[in-house]
């Protein structure tokens, strides 16, 4: 699904969070957002789902498959959420409801919006767990019984199991630990891939948006600083806020390796990285 | 501007919180005009005009005895307004030494308290007056520390959660390691961060105190005989409902719009109060 | 089951520490215990017959016993100014403060659920606002003032539509069911609207922190429209506190009925206590008012059971309640 954005604000109280934004999101894409806390990405990623408390005021256009968001009313938008659209939310912990087990929970979108049987609905979740690496007994678990990744690998089946056309990840490896970050990240861009669907990533780290994302939206203060394939926005960041994003990512990724130096942070030269993808090959100590 | 200063303001620009300041001004005000001056004396008796409707000279009309209602509401405000004054008091104090206690260090101190408010709180708060009625008699005082007791207890589990998440912060735990005495870590660092909580609470149990004094002299266990009080007035013109309605009403309205003017107060004062609801209070800080 | 243990452990120690409590408060007389039973004009024979037919004269700790094992044979004592045994007086009051406090129970949850629910689920300002309006109003009525209004209004005879009896409750019980409910309609009414008020805000400020929640949000994501989530995961997540909760307003509703039953005329287990009370038949003091008591503590229990129960996260691994908030 392809989806168009122009001039999206949104405004709580009297103070805008999000300013004039525009973005486009092909089909098949997987494209970043990006910015530091606060800078407005959760509000764009409800916007685009209609998650949006009363007290949000929203103008501007969002085309989804040709089809105008704002202002649908809710029942046509729950329907799109559940068939077309999927969202991964950044603390599995609290976004999986603790009363239902994991059989229930990804089963869920198909038993609101789909008239199967209970036995079909079964099969489809069964499927879906093996291809997010959950074994078969995770099925009449609950939440807390989980780990951190299990319960985030929940989240993605919940969101794929409909075979939506647009995905919103919303910083989904942010409460995870850097190794099962790593592979929640892949698991979610192979299988979106697979699907064929686009999806927006939302994250402050650059690092894990190398790995995720082809194209990606610098985000500031509400509005857009910055846009560009990442590869490039990592190795030349032109705005400001995109610059401090960049070396933020980087700082935490050596420090946390170890293996390099405390010198000289600021020269990428010295620490002979080309491109995006070496800072990611670096963080992994070479295993890649 | 001080902060206090700020905050009045804040309240009084919602209407809410107008309402609530002017009715609590004037509860004030009635109460200390009535110290020295009421319209009648409270022991002046006219019975040929018993159970009059309003009048000139009676503007809320006389009950069964040709006393004047206006004079003994009036003279009833002092004793509500004393009710709830000390019945926040006691309930405060009472309410913060258990939540000390709930989050103190010592975990047998911690433990007991705790299990002590759950067992407890689940008796009614008549119950207790009518217990503490029976050596006592009815009295003031008897309400004053029932409603204290029940509502210091529902306090200490209202505030608990707060007061946890405030004693696990850094600062706390920096604060302790540093050497500060337990009193002084809540005092300075945890009492502030209940504060909101608190004072919600505190001024929705001034409310409810004025509704348990109504109810208490009602049965018998309320303030003592002859003691001027709202519950007073309203309980003396229930005999006769059937036959002069209207004497109920003066009563029940002004214990009502006292009750919304605590609760409404309570609110607004948590949100002038917040410096996050309240962008005015971060400057003047 | 540790839980289950602990919180039972815990509700016997109650009862007993209470029972200490009410005995001793009961003790704490200025002046003789039987001297007071018997009244001002008693004669000085008469106070000691008293004590010794009521057991005064015997040591503290031998009444607290005797008392204790009669409470456990159902033998509640005998009342000094009838004469009879208090149990069976019990029996026929209770059958009328029960269903009472049940159905007042019933309109306050009746009004206060889906009142709360709505005033989170409407996205409209001015039916927010009368929500608000209505739950801080009905909070802040009387019992008294809200019954003495209902009887102007509906009571045979002298209310505007004179619907329903509003004084005392039928001499045969409950063999006429219509009359004897018919009776308990008003009463029921006047107490429940006061806590129906209470449980309307408590829902919504359960719900409305619910509504922020990410597992609402998560629901809403898989194709619940947002009222639906609201009702569906964001009711069942806030059940245990509003459990909680509602158990507390419970207790609190019995000032209400012992009110509502003096005002109605209605011979419940709180006008006899009341009467008794002012009498100060001491020995059937005792025994009803740890009767109501216990009553309580035991309603307590129910609700934290029910909270434990209802909330998964406590039911399964560890039982350490006092962590998970």
């Amino acid at each position: 699904m392809n989806i168009e954005i122009r001039g999206l604000t949104i405004t709580i109280g009297d103070k805008p969070i999000v300013r004039d934004v525009c973005m486009d999101i092909a089909d098949g894409e997987r494209i970043g957002l990006v910015g530091s806390s606060g800078s407005g990405k959760s509000m764009i990623a409800k916007a685009l789902m209609g998650l949006l408390s009363d007290t949000a005021r929203v103008s501007g256009s969002i085309m989804a498959g040709g089809r105008q968001l704002i202002g649908l009313d809710d029942t046509a938008m729950a329907d799109l959420r559940g068939r077309y659209m999927g969202m991964v939310f950044q603390n599995p912990a609290a976004a999986l409801n603790p009363v239902m087990t994991v059989a229930q929970q990804v089963g869920l979108p198909l038993y609101l919006r789909y008239d199967l049987s209970l036995d079909e609905r079964l099969d489809r979740v069964k499927a879906m767990l093996d291809k997010v690496g959950l074994s078969q007994d995770a099925l009449l678990k609950y939440p807390h019984q989980l780990s951190g990744g299990q319960q985030q690998r929940v989240g993605i089946a919940t969101a794929l199991i409909t075979s939506p056309r647009f995905i919103i990840a919303d910083e989904p490896t942010t409460a995870l630990d850097s190794i099962t970050q790593r592979q929640i990240v892949d698991l979610l861009t192979s299988l979106v891939d697979d699907a064929g669907a686009s999806m927006l990533f939302i994250t402050h780290d650059f690092a894990v948006l190398a790995r995720a994302t082809t194209r990606c939206y610098v985000l500031d203060g509400g509005s857009i600083a910055e846009t560009g394939t990442t590869a490039s926005l990592l190795r030349e960041p032109a705005s400001e806020p995109a610059r401090r994003l960049v070396a933020a990512a980087r700082q935490l990724t050596l420090s946390r390796d170890g293996g390099i130096g405390d010198g000289d942070v600021g020269s990428r030269e010295s620490m002979g990285v080309e491109s995006g993808d070496r800072v990611i090959m670096r963080k992994d100590g070479g295993d890649e | 501007m001080s902060a206090a200063r700020v905050v009045m303001r804040s309240m009084w620009r919602k209407a809410s919180g107008k309402y609530a300041l002017i009715v609590l001004g004037l509860w004030v005000l009635v109460s200390l005009i009535s110290l020295v001056w009421t319209p009648y004396a409270l022991l002046e008796t006219d019975g040929f005009h018993a159970w009059a409707s309003p009048t000139a000279a009676h503007p809320l009309g006389t009950d069964g005895v040709g006393a004047d209602v206006l004079s003994w509401l009036m003279a009833g405000s002092r004793t509500n307004l004393a009710i709830a004054s000390l019945t926040v008091v006691v309930a405060g104090i009472f309410g913060l030494a258990l939540v000390a206690a709930m989050v103190s260090r010592h975990t047998a101190l911690r433990s007991t308290s705790v299990v002590v408010v759950d067992a407890l709180i689940s008796i009614p708060t008549v119950l207790i007056a009518l217990m503490l009625s029976v050596p006592f008699g009815a009295s003031t005082a008897v309400i004053v520390a029932a409603c204290g007791f029940a509502y210091g207890l529902n306090l200490a589990r209202i505030v608990r959660p707060a007061a946890i998440l405030a004693a696990r912060s850094q600062y706390v735990e920096s604060a302790v390691w540093s050497g500060a005495s337990g009193s002084r870590v809540f005092v300075r660092h945890i009492m502030p961060n209940v504060m909101p909580v608190l004072l919600v609470q505190l001024s929705m149990s001034a409310g409810t105190s004025i509704l348990a004094e109504a109810g208490l002299t009602y049965l018998g266990v309320g303030v003592g005989v002859g003691v001027p009080s709202w519950g007073h007035s309203l309980a003396t013109s229930v005999r006769f409902i059937s036959i002069y309605p209207l004497t109920v009403l003066w009563p029940g309205l002004i214990v009502t719009m006292t009750v919304i003017a605590l609760h409404l107060f309570g609110d607004a004062l948590r949100d002038a109060i917040d410096p996050l609801t309240n962008p005015e209070l971060r400057e003047a800080a | 089951m540790r839980f289950v243990a602990k919180r039972l452990l815990l509700f016997i120690a109650a009862l007993v520490g209470l029972s200490i409590l009410v005995f001793l408060a009961l003790r704490v007389l200025p002046g003789d215990v039987a001297a007071v039973m018997a009244g001002t004009n008693a004669t000085a024979a008469r106070i000691a017959a008293l004590r010794t037919q009521m057991g005064l004269d015997r040591p503290l700790p031998v009444q607290y016993v005797d008392w204790l094992g009669g409470l456990l044979h159902g033998d509640l004592g005998i009342s000094a100014i009838s004469g009879r045994s208090v149990v069976s007086q019990v029996g026929a009051r209770a059958a009328v403060t029960f269903p009472l406090i049940v159905l007042s129970l019933a309109i306050a949850l009746l009004i206060g659920l889906p009142l709360g629910c709505a005033a989170v689920i409407t996205r409209n300002r001015r039916w927010r606002g009368l929500f608000h309006v209505l739950a801080i109003v009905g909070g802040a009525i009387p019992a008294l003032w809200s019954g003495l209004l209902l009887i102007l209004l509906f009571s045979h005879g002298s209310g505007l539509l004179g619907l329903f009896p509003s004084q005392g409750f039928p001499n045969d019980g409950w063999k006429d069911c219509g009359r004897a409910m018919a009776s308990l309609v008003l009463p029921a009414l006047a107490t429940g609207i006061t806590a129906g008020a209470g449980i309307m805000r408590y829902t919504r400020a359960a719900l409305g922190d619910a509504a922020q929640s990410q597992a609402v949000s998560m629901a809403m994501a898989c194709g619940m429209t947002r009222r639906q989530a609201l009702l569906r995961v964001g009711l069942r997540l806030s059940m245990p506190q509003l459990v909680s909760v509602i158990g507390l307003t419970f207790a609190q509703m019995i000032t209400g009925v012992m009110v509502v039953e003096n005002l109605f005329a209605l011979p419940g287990l709180g006008s006899m206590l009341i009467t008794d009370v002012g009498n100060r038949d001491l020995i059937a003091v005792q025994s009803e008012l740890f009767l109501l008591a216990a009553f309580f503590l035991l309603l307590g229990l129910a609700v934290d059971m029910a909270h434990h129960a209802l909330d998964p996260r406590l039911n399964t691994a560890s039982d350490d309640v006092q962590e998970v908030l």
